[in-house]
């Protein structure tokens, strides 16, 4: 079927325009009958596979109970005594099924329709796919408020349904001076495509710790996420993610410091095999002085799989003094795989500093080497390296993350 | 060396300096006259390095207050070109890395301006590599670093010592020794000290400034200041320095406060 | 500030090449069709395989849209308000020098290229091409000795046509992009260089190509082979006077080394840039591009970009021969309202090919200078390398720096490395020049240079003084 085609079936298929988000219903739905899906023309999709897109749209997107019983039979481990645990299910909103703790709120109306799709449109993206696909979609919206008060970490699971579409849409609103620690896992399932559309506002002087983890665990499970942050001055955010086991992910951070002076930190990894696609288009753009940006992304490609890293800096004119440095690593294991990085440095402002690397590689064959002849056998001493690389961005979560399994399933899957 | 008909070569009066909108320099007083040596001791943020970088005019230091003169002439109007011309020179701490500009070109065009300043003829080429080859010998100093880029990749040591080379080459009438000897090992700091003895004239004079006693070992100072909080509290000859040397900044700070709570 | 301020000032240097020689000039009329193409080919005597060659390209170009890929504005060019043929009248080509029109002569010396015997530069061969034509090429005979062929490409066509059959738009092919196609349809003149089994080149080749009429598009071609185990030493240089009115120059280059041969080529842009608003200067829309066919050969860009008003060029290598080495040095200094927008390709595909990238771009005034590039592994380039750096200097808080450096690899057994920075000319390297007392102009230049000087090692000794002089660094002997 062509995909203009699919497109236009898919929103028929959705149901009339309706509840709190009924406006951004129809903006998702009128841009995706307008422009349907992205083309190879389109710079920033040019290296997708656009076929397994096509999950995204084809897979029913209406959820009944029954799907909802079958598939929340998951066992997840189990929770931090110290972590609020929120278990999206696509179909109902959100907040009815939890306690919120001490210094979480849920946002009235007024504020949810002051608030929504502000920041991720002030990211500026031409024929914005992701989040039109969202927008058109998403039913139901969890939109918290964290305030100063808050001493619990959060958590927020968003699992796949088998053979199902599902959007989930997020809105936290971080007071100014509260800190949090959020901790975000995306789940997989058989035949399956989630997309997720978060929105994130830091008031100044928020320190956020943001950790997603983002395991596609069964066969043709599909991931697109579209996180949108904005900071305001003195803010402190810092990602860490990991994308693995997907056949299809896309992940888009867009950070905007609004007013520059705040702080990010950005490491993310990304891990393929089979014939995997993972891609990750960050954006990060200054609109004040004196930002910082540290950003690491790290890629291995085995088998027939294929990299994907797109990292854009802006640092206009009223952003003098911005440090931003931005480093993307990549290993290629296979002659089989494939690895494109295409950072784009646009700076218009003289006094900053902004370094920029690029690398791909295979392992240190002196490292693998002095590890052989130490007696490791070589599948051993792959993995030792290999763990050794995840280190920068694996180290960074805590450790409470480890349950979820991430690190087991990120390093016996590596075959050279 | 020193008598009284000595000419004053720097008069610095009431100074008052700021970096960054923050008064550093809160009223430095100071003389130095043809053929003295001075040095000027004190805490990290004392004030020392500051009152450096404005004697040679660096552009992020504004003069609040207070006068500078070199040999009769007021110089804050100079640009820091046209201080080094008339023959002040500072010798940094942390001599700047320069990639791409080759060592040996920058020493020739160095040299050539103050030579200019002095009406002396500008060297060409190979007049100036047979000058540079005997000034090297003074700070004993491996010709291969003419070659490479002003600074890039050499050890502290050989910073220092590429810094006292400029010295040698521009025949400054005062030099501002800004911590030479910080991060010198002893025979490094051996070659240095015996640079600058070897360097020093009878109509010019030399200002080092230090955090510690030890080069003062090697070249004895005539008087000796001590600096606190932006101001030069204490002035002596060489003694001064090895009471410090034996009871630490301390003292110093304790006679200060004493004299604080008295006002 | 006004430090800033006085920097800017600094690389702000008038355009010396500005002026217009009266002559009279042959044009045929603006536009084009097929008619014109026709007319041009015969015009030049050209054999029936070059003319199908023409029309082919221009039957894809009508094909073709005109990019807007990398985000720049501009006023489109008008293609058939253009003269397409534009020729000092004179007769066919002269035998000798003698018989040269001599405002020619006194144009070329001006730039500072004297042709006549007496004053040419005793270790260059140049051809010196005017508006569509190549009115003069120096040193034939010498280089003829040892087999070399150096002329333009006109007298290629009828003196070689074999050759230039075998070679022409097998490295650009007709249809590679928009102007490509349409300097294969109407392409004027430009340099042919063949150097033969096993010879080093006795001298530097030079090409200067000046634009004079006001209308007229410039569309050389130039081509270059060297055959196994021969070098050669290649260098252009590019002036134009002052119109109001945009030019368009969209050249062609091709360059093809075989086993073991090593071409160097290096490029002096310095075409007319427009005035301070912007207003007129030349849109130089050039395809180059190399092959290293055979195994262990070499070709190496150097390109120094000051002039231009909008620059779009990407100098790249197809490292198709195991062990070839594709190089690229460059540096685009912009200023007022210039865009420049250029970097390479390196395309490995043989065995162990190597590749280096190193760019400086400096902006200044309100300018827009960007580096883009593409480093492609391709997965038979087994032990195949890249090193790339770029790095921007930025004069001024309205000038901007782009850096677009895309990476693929498909190939485990290889290795990719880039880095890039962005800076100013620092306060305290500044402020280190001056307490030794050299002049803040001077301070200036030597940061400019010095920040360049990995590039300016690469250029010809010759050349590298005439490239100093262009980004207004007065210093001696800082560079060669």
């Amino acid at each position: 079927m062509k995909s203009s085609t699919i497109c236009q079936k898919w929103l028929k298929s959705l149901p009339p325009t309706q509840g709190y988000l009924k406006k951004e219903q129809s903006i998702g739905r009128e841009f995706l009958l307008q422009q349907g899906m992205p083309t190879k023309k389109d710079e920033a999709w040019r290296l997708s596979n656009l076929n397994r897109l096509n999950s995204f749209l084809s897979l029913p997107t209406i959820i009944d109970s029954e799907d909802i019983k079958s598939n929340f039979t998951y066992t997840f481990p189990k929770k931090d005594e110290n972590r609020e645990r929120i278990i999206i299910n696509p179909s109902k909103n959100p907040i009815l099924d939890i306690n919120l703790p001490n210094g979480i709120e849920k946002l009235n109306n007024r504020e949810i329709e002051e608030n929504l799709g502000k920041i991720v449109k002030s990211s500026n993206v031409k024929n914005d796919f992701s989040v039109s696909l969202n927008q058109a979609s998403s039913p139901e919206i969890l939109a918290l408020k964290i305030k100063q008060n808050l001493n619990q970490s959060l958590e927020i699971v968003i699992p796949s349904i088998e053979g199902k579409s599902i959007s989930t849409r997020i809105f936290l609103l971080i007071e100014e001076g509260a800190k949090l620690d959020l901790l975000q896992i995306f789940l997989g399932n058989n035949n399956s495509a989630q997309n997720h559309l978060i929105e994130i506002k830091l008031e100044s002087k928020v320190e956020l710790t943001h950790g997603l983890i983002s395991l596609g665990e069964d066969k043709e499970s599909s991931s697109i996420c579209t996180l949108a942050v904005e900071q305001l001055e003195k803010s402190k955010y810092s990602l860490h993610s990991i994308h693995h086991g997907w056949d299809y992910a896309r992940f888009e951070p867009r950070i905007i410091q609004s007013k520059g002076d705040a702080s990010t930190i950005i490491k993310g990894l990304q891990v393929t095999k089979s014939k995997e696609q993972i891609a990750t288009h960050s954006l990060i753009r200054f609109e004040g002085p004196n930002g910082k940006l540290d950003q690491l992304q790290k890629a291995v490609a085995s088998e027939y799989s294929h990299c994907i890293f797109n990292g854009s800096i802006a640092v206009p004119q009223k952003a003098q003094k911005t440090e931003a440095a931005q480093l993307s690593r990549n290993l290629l294991l296979s002659k089989r795989a494939r690895i494109d990085s295409k950072p784009e440095l646009e700076i218009v402002a003289d006094d900053v500093t902004c370094t920029h690397g690029a690398t791909v590689s295979q392992l240190q064959e002196e490292e693998l080497f002095y590890l052989l002849s130490r007696g490791i056998d070589n599948e051993h001493a792959n993995s030792l390296l290999l763990k050794g690389y995840y280190d920068e961005v694996i180290s960074n979560f805590p450790k409470s993350a480890r349950k979820w399994n991430f690190i087991e399933k990120v390093i016996p899957n590596i075959k050279k | 060396m020193i008598s009284s008909t000595s000419e004053t070569i720097l008069s610095i009066k009431d100074l008052h300096a700021s970096v960054e909108d923050q008064e550093i320099l809160h009223g430095v007083n100071l003389s130095v006259k043809e053929g003295e040596i001075h040095a000027i001791m004190g805490r990290n943020g004392s004030g020392k390095s500051t009152l450096s970088k404005v004697i040679a005019g660096h552009p992020s230091y504004k003069v609040l207050s207070g006068s500078i003169q070199f040999k009769g002439t007021n110089i804050l109007e100079l640009e820091p070109e046209e201080r080094a011309r008339i023959g002040i020179f500072l010798g940094f701490q942390y001599p700047v890395e320069i990639p791409g500009v080759n060592n040996l070109e920058f020493l020739r065009v160095a040299t050539n301006s103050r030579r200019k300043e002095l009406l002396k003829s500008e060297l060409d080429t190979f007049e100036f590599e047979d000058l540079v080859k005997e000034r090297l010998k003074i700070v004993e100093m491996d010709p291969a670093f003419l070659e490479r880029s002003v600074n890039e990749g050499f050890s502290g040591g050989e910073k220092k010592r590429n810094e006292i080379l400029q010295m040698a080459l521009l025949e400054p009438v005062i030099s501002i020794l800004d911590e030479t000897d910080s991060g010198l090992d002893i025979d490094a700091l051996r070659i240095v000290a015996s640079g600058i003895n070897k360097l020093s004239q009878p109509n010019s004079a030399t200002i080092l400034i230090t955090h510690y006693q030890r080069l003062l070992n090697e070249i004895t100072p005539d008087f000796v200041h001590i600096m606190a909080d932006g101001k030069i509290i204490k002035t002596g000859n060489n003694e001064l320095a090895i009471d410090l040397e034996k009871s630490g900044y301390d003292f110093i700070g304790k006679n200060t406060k004493d004299k604080e709570t008295a006002k | 500030m006004t430090q800033t301020n006085t920097v800017e000032e600094i690389v702000s240097q008038p355009y010396k090449y500005g002026f217009i020689t009266e002559i009279e000039t042959e044009k045929i009329p603006k536009g084009l069709n097929e008619d014109v193409i026709r007319l041009i080919s015969k015009k030049k005597n050209e054999p029936d395989f070059l003319l199908k060659f023409r029309l082919r390209a221009y039957e894809q170009w009508l094909k073709m849209e005109e990019p807007d890929w990398s985000g720049l504005t501009y006023s489109k060019v008008d293609y058939q308000d253009l003269v397409y043929y534009a020729a000092p009248k004179q007769d066919i080509k002269k035998k000798s020098l003698d018989e040269v029109d001599p405002k020619l002569l006194e144009t070329f010396e001006k730039l500072g290229i004297p042709l006549s015997e007496q004053k040419r530069l005793s270790n260059v061969a140049v051809d010196a091409v005017f508006d569509s034509v190549s009115i003069a090429t120096t040193y034939k005979e010498k280089l003829a000795e040892h087999g070399v062929i150096f002329c333009s490409i006109s007298e290629a066509v009828s003196e070689y046509p074999d050759l230039i059959e075998k070679y022409m738009g097998t490295v650009v092919p007709i249809n590679d992009n928009f102007f490509a196609a349409l300097n294969s349809a109407v392409f004027s003149d430009g340099s042919f260089v063949f150097i033969p089994k096993g010879v080093e080149c006795p001298m530097e080749l030079s090409s200067y190509f000046r634009i004079n009429s006001g209308d007229t598009g410039q569309f050389e071609r130039t081509l270059i082979i060297a055959e196994e185990s021969s070098s050669v030493s290649y260098l252009e240089g590019c002036t134009a006077p002052m119109f109001d009115t945009n030019t368009l120059h969209a050249a062609v280059v091709e360059l093809v080394a075989l086993d073991n041969a090593s071409i160097k080529y290096s490029t002096v842009q310095n075409w007319y840039a427009g005035n301070e608003e912007g207003v007129g200067g030349i849109y130089n829309f050039v395809t180059k591009r190399g092959e290293c066919r055979g195994k262990k050969s070499k070709i190496s860009w150097s390109q120094v970009e000051t002039g231009s008003a909008i620059t779009w060029k990407y100098p790249s290598c197809v490292l198709q021969g195991d062990n070839s080495i594709g190089e690229f040095y460059s540096i685009a200094l912009t200023n007022n309202l210039q865009k420049a927008d250029t970097g390479t390709k390196m395309i490995h595909i043989g065995k162990n090919t190597k590749s280096k990238i190193v760019s400086k771009g400096i902006s200044a005034g309100q300018s827009k200078n960007s580096y883009r590039g593409l480093v492609s592994i391709s997965p038979n380039a087994e032990g195949s390398r890249n090193y790339s750096q770029c790095d921007s200097m930025l004069i001024g808080d309205q000038a901007s720096a782009n850096t677009y450096p895309y990476i693929q690899s498909k190939q485990p057994q290889s290795n990719i490395e880039h880095e890039a920075s962005t800076c100013r000319i620092s306060e305290d390297q500044l402020f280190y020049l001056q307490s030794r007392g050299i002049d803040f102009e001077e301070c200036v230049s030597m940061l400019i240079s010095g920040f360049c000087s990995d590039v300016f090692n690469e250029l010809p000794m010759e050349f590298a003084s005439e490239a100093d002089k262009l980004l207004a660094l007065k210093l001696e002997g800082s560079v060669g």
